[in-house]
């Protein structure tokens, strides 16, 4: 108890308050525009936390990641402008439901979505810390492949229409990833000796032009602008539709939270898994794609059930998950603390003050979200001429603003027309972008678990980890075969 | 009317003129470095521990001399931002770039680089460096360096690095070269990926930066056989350097380190040169940077002007034969 009051001294503040509402609403107004991402706003802001108490410098960061977690499916919804990588798979169904005039029942599911997995995350942080660490320390290379492999069989369920498109799209990412230098040897692949493509094909241009660009192009060629009013006339969510996607959410935050918890996994994959999953299990299962509640709440929940639980290996190991992490790591460092076991030996009344301030920050997000979708749902009312025309220059200015490179902007307008290409032939560009994100990963660990083992293959099977990513990935494969042959039978009837 | 506003107009034109040509009468006066702000250009994305550094000298030194702006131009290595402060032109005689390994290292393993790293630029000072240390995990069989490379020699061992041509990875390189021991390199992207592989024993041996592992070794998770530097590091009492443990196989001359200095264009003007180092020396005596440096486990720079030159040199002859060994050039 004397503990409890040590805490409480140390976390109510004034500073510590305003600094989590500051730091949230930065990070949903930076996650929202495109090409400004968390960790741009989060790098940017640590040298103003210099001179901050420590835990007020933290509670600004995290506050930052937290509120561009969500910030970005906000643009990803109202013009199909992905904010963060993680947000492209909110996208899917959360622009068709905006489309269909139900873009306020859209950003609502995601908000609530995200704040009740940004809690679950938290409370799994603050419970489960050390045991979720330990499974994180026991994922070698091999562990890492086994989840990859898993993750990969998610491109069969974001396919859309044909597997065997999602399938091409897919290769096709995986073959654009493997641009730039290879990680094992430095040999040069598909550089053409160009500077520019040595460290890899930039991921934001990449999002960018692949979701947004496809939509200007689209609609500078039909010309045709149905002016839905979409946002403010639009119906809102109400709890019993809610309550009917909690499950969604809550197995959603818990994805996330073990996604989050293996350092270098990465929100992304949380949100394809837990949409994945979602599809699955729905009875609406052919409604995703189209503009499913229960897709965006998937997404949003995967997502964000990163975020409290990449703090887990940070805080109890001093390992970062993610580049976020790593600058918050070096915040600690900046005021003279060593995240790790250490940590919560020597200043455990600083790591509960962090956890008070980290639960806060959910709340916080709930009244800065709601006033974010009142603000930014405008952008939904803006006709077309005008608006697509200041979406393309945020385009351009966020594909530039990454590397500070013209480069980008000329990648960011390929993918583009490449995007475009995919949307005429029916090809869907979620396989594509999860082929390009793990596609990496698949072969690095792939050659790491080689170079460790030299070459015995038997360290594919080494623990209980390995075999429970075996059995998932078998098993997911399994039910997406099943499902195929069951629809080409049905398709065959009819 | 019109000619009213005519002469009104021409009266103004007059005035801005002349107002004009004072100001330029007095820039030409105080033509004294600087006459703008600082530049300051990370060749690496914000966020990481270079960027840190810089802002925190940055941070600094304009207490001292006058406001600097941070940049950060990540991409090919460091080798993108460094090619453009070679490239020189307008703003280079105010422009500095915090430059580490990856310098020299990148200059030895990239392609045809455009620019010369040595004669392209002038050097102003080495402003801080860290050391790496050697480290095995608990489980690990060996206690010393010497029992290490005994061990490196009976069975091929791995070693792991956050990614090729990183400082990292070539220190690993570098002890492989000069023990001729055979050990693999298995990169990962960045520390953090790395250092769950080695603290579970999945790879024997990294040569990581110090601030990366020291909490590591403190909580006893990881072993710590030397420091990589020439001298012993005062946050590790009784680990001794490489040169020390590794005497009789062949590591007399064994020295990496990730050192951070600032260099600039090499036509950047002589008095900037000097008024700069005169800063930096008193940023570096400030108890603020003192306090600063032992959070990332690092020592204040040793070399400033030529010597930081020659250091620079060395360097490059040392990666460029690793490099070499190693097959790395490409």
């Amino acid at each position: 108890m004397e503990n409890f009051s040590e805490v409480m001294a140390l976390f109510l503040s004034v500073d510590n308050f305003l600094a989590i509402a500051a730091g949230v609403l930065v990070g949903v107004v930076v996650g929202a525009i495109p090409g400004l991402t968390a960790t741009m706003a989060v790098a940017l802001a640590l040298p103003f936390t210099f001179s901050m108490e420590p835990v007020t410098a933290i509670l600004l960061l995290v506050g930052i990641y937290k509120g561009g977690m969500y910030g970005g499916s906000i643009t990803a919804i109202l013009i199909r402008t992905p904010g963060s990588p993680a947000s492209a798979c909110t996208l899917l169904d959360g622009y068709p439901m905006a489309q269909q005039g139900n873009a306020k029942k859209a950003l609502k599911t995601a908000l609530y979505s995200s704040v009740v997995a940004d809690m679950i995350s938290n409370l799994a942080l603050i419970f489960f810390a050390s045991y979720l660490a330990k499974i994180a320390l026991n994922f070698g290379p091999p562990e890492y492949f086994w989840l990859i492999c898993f993750s990969l069989t998610i491109i069969v369920s974001v396919s859309g229409s044909s597997v065997i498109k999602g399938l091409i799209a897919a290769s096709l990412g995986i073959i654009l990833s493997t641009v730039g230098l290879d990680a094992v040897y430095g040999t040069q692949r598909l550089t053409f000796d160009n500077y520019n493509l040595m460290d890899r094909i930039s991921f934001i241009p990449l999002l960018i032009g692949l979701f947004a660009i496809p939509e200007i192009i689209d609609f500078y060629m039909t010309r045709v602008a149905p002016h839905v009013r979409t946002a403010v006339a639009g119906a809102s969510l109400s709890w019993k539709e809610f309550k009917g996607m909690l499950k969604t959410v809550v197995r959603g935050s818990f994805i996330g939270v073990i996604i989050g918890a293996i350092p270098g996994t990465g929100a992304t994959t949380a949100a394809f898994i837990s949409y994945s999953e979602a599809k699955r299990t729905s009875p609406r299962k052919d409604n995703f794609g189209k503009g499913e509640p229960e897709g965006v709440a998937a997404a949003e929940a995967g997502n964000n059930g990163v975020a409290g639980a990449t703090l887990i290996p940070l805080l109890s190991l001093g390992i970062p998950g993610d580049v976020i992490t790593a600058i918050i790591l070096g915040a600690f460092m900046i005021h003279g603390l060593t995240p790790g076991p250490v940590l919560f030996q020597e200043n455990l009344t600083l790591v509960y003050a962090l956890f008070c301030g980290i639960m806060i920050s959910s709340f916080v997000l709930v009244f800065v979200g709601n006033a974010a979708i009142r603000y930014f749902s405008i952008i939904a009312d803006i006709p077309k001429t005008i608006l697509l025309p200041i979406v393309l220059m945020f385009c351009i200015y966020g594909a530039y603003a990454v590397n500070n490179s013209t480069f980008d902007i000329g990648l960011m307008l390929a993918f583009g027309v490449l995007g475009f290409v995919f949307n005429r032939t029916g090809m869907a560009a979620a396989p594509f972008l999860i082929g390009f994100i793990l596609g990496p990963m698949f072969e690095d660990n792939l050659r790491r678990t080689m170079l460790i083992s030299k070459g015995d293959l038997s360290i594919f099977f080494r623990g209980p980890i390995t075999w429970v990513f075996v059995l998932l990935t078998v098993a997911s494969l399994a039910f997406a075969i099943r499902r195929y042959w069951v629809t080409r039978k049905e398709e065959a009837l009819a | 009317m019109i000619k009213l506003m005519k002469s009104r107009v021409k009266s103004k034109i007059m005035w801005t003129l002349a107002a004009a040509s004072l100001t330029c009468g007095g820039l030409a006066q105080a033509d004294e470095w600087p006459t703008d702000n600082i530049r300051l250009v990370v060749p690496y994305s914000a966020g990481g521990t270079t960027d840190l550094l810089t802002r925190k000298v940055a941070d600094l030194l304009q207490k001292e001399l006058t406001t600097v702006v941070v940049e950060n131009r990540p991409g090919a290595g460091s080798t993108v931002a460094t090619g453009q402060l070679a490239r020189g032109g307008r703003g280079s005689d105010h422009m500095l770039l915090m430059a580490s390994p990856g310098h020299t290292i990148g200059a030895s393993i990239y392609p045809n680089l455009r620019y010369d790293p040595v004669e392209d630029f002038t050097f102003v000072r080495n402003v801080i460096n860290i050391p790496n240390v050697m480290v095995v995990p608990v489980v690990s069989p060996y206690n010393t360096v010497a029992e290490f490379i005994e061990g490196a020699r009976e069975k091929e061992l791995s070693f792991s690095s956050s990614g090729i041509g990183s400082s990292i990875h070539m220190s690993g390189e570098l002890f492989k070269s000069m023990t001729k021991t055979n050990m693999v390199h298995v990169p990962f992207r960045g520390s953090g990926e790395a250092l769950p592989a080695l603290l579970s024993g999945d790879v024997d041996v990294s040569f990581e930066n110090m601030p990366t592992v020291y909490p590591h070794i403190k909580s006893g998770k990881l072993k710590a056989l030397a420091v990589t530097t020439a001298e012993a590091s005062e946050f590790l009492p009784g680990v001794p350097t490489i040169r020390e443990a590794g005497k009789g196989y062949g590591l007399e001359d064994f020295e990496t380190s990730a050192w951070f200095g600032l260099i600039a264009h090499k036509s950047f003007p002589e008095e900037g040169i000097d008024k700069l180092q005169a800063a930096l020396d008193k940023v570096m005596a400030s108890e603020e940077f003192k306090n600063f440096l032992p959070q990332f486990g690092a020592e204040a720079g040793r070399v400033s002007g030529d010597e930081f030159r020659q250091f620079i040199e060395s360097e490059l002859q040392k990666w460029s034969a690793v490099a070499e060994d190693a097959n790395l050039k490409r």
